[in-house]
């Protein structure tokens, strides 16, 4: 019996021990691990919105503070809006495809950048290159479907799903943004 | 055991991947570009060491009934210390690896390597074992991702070494799952080929 309690409390020893080195580490890089999350984001609004100098962070649901919840009013120098950004996200072929996107004022697309993608490489993954994102400028709500579903966005050869999912979750993220202005307008 | 023999083991004679056969877990499903290999290998290669050499220190007072929990807390602490310094400092590495990393924790060389060496041997061979079989994981990871990523993208290191052409349209299945297992099938044979040549 006794032997057993020594053998739990050497095994208590070792985590114990493991646990605190590991909480004095996250303490260090929790906060390293954020910043680089951050500037991430930050430059994907930028890259989608190059005039704009500063985004005001708004979010759709009261107090979530889930990326795919908030947008953010894009103003230029005059401080005046210029457009809106979004993050969009939606299950692919394998995975969740996030992408920001930049709309302007009229809400058609001024640039997208998928960037969080685990798609077959050199199919579904090419959705990251420039080439991909370059299908949707100037795009609007009532072209924003894959071509064989009706809309203007044509497929990447061998990866309609991806494409489809991109589309639909930018569509989607269009039509949701547009609720919540409207929401806004008539409250104040 | 000679410390020499113990070092140069782990590339060819007992190369964990191609001979132990071990970690084929990461081995099939990182390798589609080098530099993922080489990301995974090192930081296996980090965790092995670190592993091996806290195993060899406390292999004296640990009781047999439980060595084998204790080991997983040690390896395991490495791995969270490995995933959280790369999610700091090497975040693009993260990104393509991040699924990966606390899977080392069940990466069979290391559990492997503390059981079968670390808690047989003291602390400088079990380093050097350490050293030897990270750094032959190392390089059969990076085999397999040079010969993946030029059949399959036409890169290597992400510099084109094909012509454009091929790039546009490359050999696809290298870097699927199914390349995979090709490539480390054709290579165990020219291994087992060379072998009994000798």
């Amino acid at each position: 019996m006794k032997y057993y309690i020594k053998l739990g409390l050497i095994l208590l020893a070792v985590c114990a021990l493991a646990t605190g080195i590991l909480a004095y580490l996250n303490s260090v890089t929790a906060p390293m691990i954020a910043e680089v999350k951050r500037v991430e984001a930050e430059n994907a609004r930028k890259e989608v919105m190059p005039d704009a100098t500063d985004f005001v962070k708004k979010t759709m649901v009261d107090s979530s503070e889930v990326d795919t919840d908030l947008y953010f009013i894009a103003v230029n120098e005059a401080k005046e809006p210029i457009g809106y950004i979004l993050t969009v996200a939606l299950n692919g072929y394998s995975g969740v495809v996030k992408t920001v996107v930049g709309l302007k004022n009229d809400f058609s697309i001024n640039k997208i950048k998928v960037i969080e993608q685990t798609e077959t490489p050199g199919l579904g993954a090419k959705a990251s290159t420039p080439a991909f994102a370059e299908k949707f400028v100037g795009m609007t709500l009532p072209q924003l479907m894959v071509k064989k579903d009706g809309g203007d966005i044509i497929s990447i050869t061998g990866a309609t799903i991806t494409t489809r999912t991109v589309t639909n979750s930018i569509n989607a993220g269009i039509k949701r943004l547009e609720e919540v202005l409207k929401v806004e307008v008539t409250n104040g | 055991m000679d410390n020499m023999k113990v070092l140069t083991n782990g590339f060819i004679k007992e190369n964990p991947v191609f001979i132990l056969v071990l970690g084929m877990c990461p081995t099939l499903a990182v390798t589609s570009s080098v530099v993922n290999s080489l990301g995974m290998g090192l930081s296996t290669t980090f965790v092995l060491i670190c592993s091996n050499i806290i195993v060899a220190m406390i292999k004296g007072f640990t009781p047999a009934k439980i060595r084998i929990p204790v080991f997983i807390v040690v390896i395991a602490t490495f791995v969270t210390i490995v995933d959280m310094t790369m999610g700091a400092f090497m975040p693009a590495l993260h990104k393509s690896l991040g699924l990966f990393i606390p899977l080392i924790v069940v990466n069979c060389v290391i559990l492997g390597r503390a059981e079968a060496f670390a808690s047989k041997n003291n602390v400088l061979s079990s380093t050097l074992d350490g050293i030897s079989m990270g750094l032959g994981f190392t390089l059969a990871l990076s085999l397999i991702g040079a010969i993946r990523e030029v059949l399959g993208a036409g890169t290597l290191l992400g510099f084109a070494v094909l012509p454009k052409a091929y790039i546009e349209s490359p050999m696809l299945v290298a870097i699927l799952a199914p390349g995979a297992f090709i490539t480390v099938g054709f290579l165990m044979a020219i291994i087992n080929m060379m072998k009994k040549e000798k």
